[in-house]
């Protein structure tokens, strides 16, 4: 009963979303100028990209019902402390991205020892370390420091083309977004979220190492931090305390949409990056369709709230 | 699973009908003109708009307004590719941060698109011109023209300014010493204290400000939030000898003008600054506006200079208690 029922609610809220996503594509394609071309399709994907590896990184967390409101301000610093050793210290580009990337890696460390070892909610946890992160790169740049005049060859990861138009940092995130799908999907580990997310009592009694994946899911958001801050600083050229203010909503905003439960338990990788693309295809065809930009606020708000109230009188349903 | 397919099929349909009936027919020869405040929400930036609206009514200007309202500083870069997207014959925008925006505004220019900037620049080569709604030199000349009335032309002043790093600021501090140096011999500037752009800041600065120089006369307050944290600390003192003038904005400074304690502000006229800077992404397109002009005829508000490739407002407006209840921001 359960798997027909899980099967059945995934497909309907995908296929929902999907629709949802196709009719977008299709109303600003006709009341849109220029929307529906090539180069407008790889702009988008270049604007979602940092986006995207949060929400990611934030589908295992909240699959395993944990929440990490932390990923904007890791950000933040990642690209700053990034900043800070390419044009500061003077370190090859590639060494200061790696130590970015490090920076996210040991803030979702931080988080992870805070849940996973000494069982605060994750609430808290990632409630603090939001303002510590953010505060430590304030901090670090007197909030006014802003590291810009990277190198050209670093530049092109964020502003340039490959042969053929898409952006360079499309690469990495598919490469990403195939990793978390394997992970989530095809593995033991990612069955073991699921079942933490279900029940941490339960997965305990089946002999999942419970703390062991807590850990590594707010390691990975971590790391998507990281990667993130890398691909914002090529992007914009510029490095500064508030990068990334604001990207943990939209993040959470494009795993919820997508149909991962906030509950946990229950969560898509392909539901996450078509949340993702019904939010980005929103604000891009508004301002195309020459619509107040606002407007994808309040759509989006009314698409979430409906997409999670459809989905509970689905649940509720198929359990009578 | 056959009904969520046609389920699917029915409203793309839909949603394929309902942008055909939005769609507005493109325009034949009306130009579209789009402007980016720093901050949509923003009063002082509303009142831009307002402007810039007057000016598209007279010319027949398709003008978009569009700007960030969080405080993510990616979006301008988002909303400025938008539009590179979309195809406007002209971008007019208020740089937040320099060196992100000035990428997409060069990418702007290979695409043929004109490319202003204003109230807040770019990088040179990012941009054709800089609408520039006041100088330092103004800026400087007007505070100390107004602070030598106040006094009579002698004794002893401080100035609040917003941090004591902040470039701005800076930038007129040392033109007020010019200035000072050459053409009032007898004023002093006694004291230069932070504000950090904070009211309550302000209000301590100058009551510290007020015990060790008793003999200050006028307080300079050149940060906006300073204005009405320097009046208040005066008003507070009970001093009535003291007066504060400064650079602020007409609604948070309008019950100090009313009491007396304030007795003037300076700052520009920003409906004219989004009047001019349509005017001149008009002319930008048309060919009438060129590099190496020495002035611009700028509609109602007449002939402007060039200096280089900034178009000059003008001198600074003054608010007092008499003309400030006509602005409302």
């Amino acid at each position: 009963m359960r798997v027909a029922d899980h099967r059945f609610r995934f497909l309907s809220h995908e296929a929902l979303l999907g629709a949802f996503v196709l009719a977008e594509v299709a109303y600003f394609g006709v009341r849109g100028v220029n929307f529906f071309t090539v180069g407008n399709v790889f702009e988008v994907a270049r604007a979602s990209v940092e986006i995207g590896l949060l929400a990611l990184g934030l589908t295992a967390v909240i699959l395993t019902g944990g929440i990490d409101l932390s990923v904007g301000s890791l950000l933040g610093l990642s690209a700053v402390l990034m900043g800070a050793a390419e044009r500061s210290l003077g370190l090859p580009v590639s060494l200061a991205c790696l130590a970015g990337v490090t920076v996210g890696v040991l803030g979702g460390a931080l988080n992870a020892l805070l849940v996973a070892r000494f069982d605060i909610p994750p609430l808290i946890v990632t409630l603090g370390t939001f303002s510590l992160f953010r505060g430590l790169a304030e901090g670090w740049t007197g909030g006014v420091r802003n590291y810009t005049n990277f190198p050209e060859s670093f530049l092109f990861l964020g502003q340039g083309r490959l042969p053929g138009g898409p952006p360079p940092q499309l690469v990495l995130f598919l490469v990403a977004a195939l990793f978390f799908w394997l992970l989530l999907h095809h593995t033991a580990v990612g069955r073991g979220l699921r079942a933490i997310g279900f029940s941490p009592q339960g997965a305990r009694h089946a002999g999942i190492p419970v703390r062991r994946r807590l850990a590594l899911v707010y390691l990975l958001s971590g790391l998507m931090s990281g990667l993130a801050a890398v691909v914002y600083a090529a992007r914009l050229g510029q490095a500064k305390a508030d990068a990334g203010s604001g990207f943990e909503l939209f993040a959470i905003t494009a795993v919820v949409l997508g149909g991962t439960s906030i509950f946990g338990g229950r969560g898509t990788v392909h539901g996450t990056l078509l949340g993702l693309a019904a939010v980005a295809v929103l604000q891009n065809g508004l301002r195309l369709a020459d619509l107040p930009a606002e407007l994808a606020g309040l759509f989006t708000g009314v698409l979430l709230i409906a997409a999670l109230a459809l989905g509970r009188l689905v649940s509720r349903r198929s359990h009578e | 699973m056959k009904r969520p397919i046609l389920l699917v099929v029915l409203v793309v349909v839909a949603a394929v009908v309902a942008g055909a009936c939005g769609r507005s027919e493109p325009t034949g020869s009306q130009l579209t003109v789009a402007m980016m405040p720093k901050n949509k929400g923003n009063p002082y930036f509303v009142s831009c708009r307002k402007g810039a609206e007057e000016a598209a009514a007279e010319l027949g200007v398709k003008l978009l307004w569009d700007g960030p309202t969080e405080t993510d500083p990616a979006k301008q870069n988002e909303v400025v590719e938008a539009w590179i997207t979309r195809g406007v014959d002209a971008v007019a925008v208020s740089v937040e941060n320099k060196e992100a925006i000035s990428t997409v505004l060069r990418k702007a220019r290979t695409r043929g698109i004109k490319v202003l900037t204003w109230d807040a620049d770019a990088e040179k080569d990012a941009r054709d011109f800089f609408v520039n709604q006041a100088t330092p030199e103004g800026i400087a000349a007007v505070l100390l023209a107004h602070t030598a009335r106040i006094m009579g032309g002698k004794g002893s002043f401080a100035i609040v300014t917003a941090s004591l790093t902040a470039a701005n600021q800076n930038e007129w501090i040392k033109h007020i010493r010019e200035e000072l140096a050459t053409r009032y011999p007898d004023l002093r500037l006694v004291d230069i204290r932070p504000s950090d752009d904070d009211r309550k800041r302000a209000f301590d600065e100058t009551q510290t400000l007020l015990k060790v120089h008793p003999d200050v006369k006028v307080v300079m307050a050149i940060a906006s939030p300073a204005v009405p944290g320097a009046a208040e600390a005066v008003k507070q003192s009970g001093r009535t000898d003291v007066k504060v003038t400064g650079l602020g904005l007409p609604n948070a400074s309008r019950p100090y003008l009313k009491d007396g304690v304030l007795d003037s502000v300076v700052l520009w006229n920003t409906m004219d600054l989004g009047y001019l800077t349509l005017r001149a992404a008009f002319a930008l397109v048309k060919g009438s506006l060129k590099a190496g002009d020495k002035t611009f005829a700028a509609g109602r508000l007449q002939t402007l200079a060039v200096d280089g490739d900034a178009i000059l407002l003008g001198t600074p407006f003054t608010f007092t208690k008499a003309n400030v209840d006509q602005c409302d921001f």
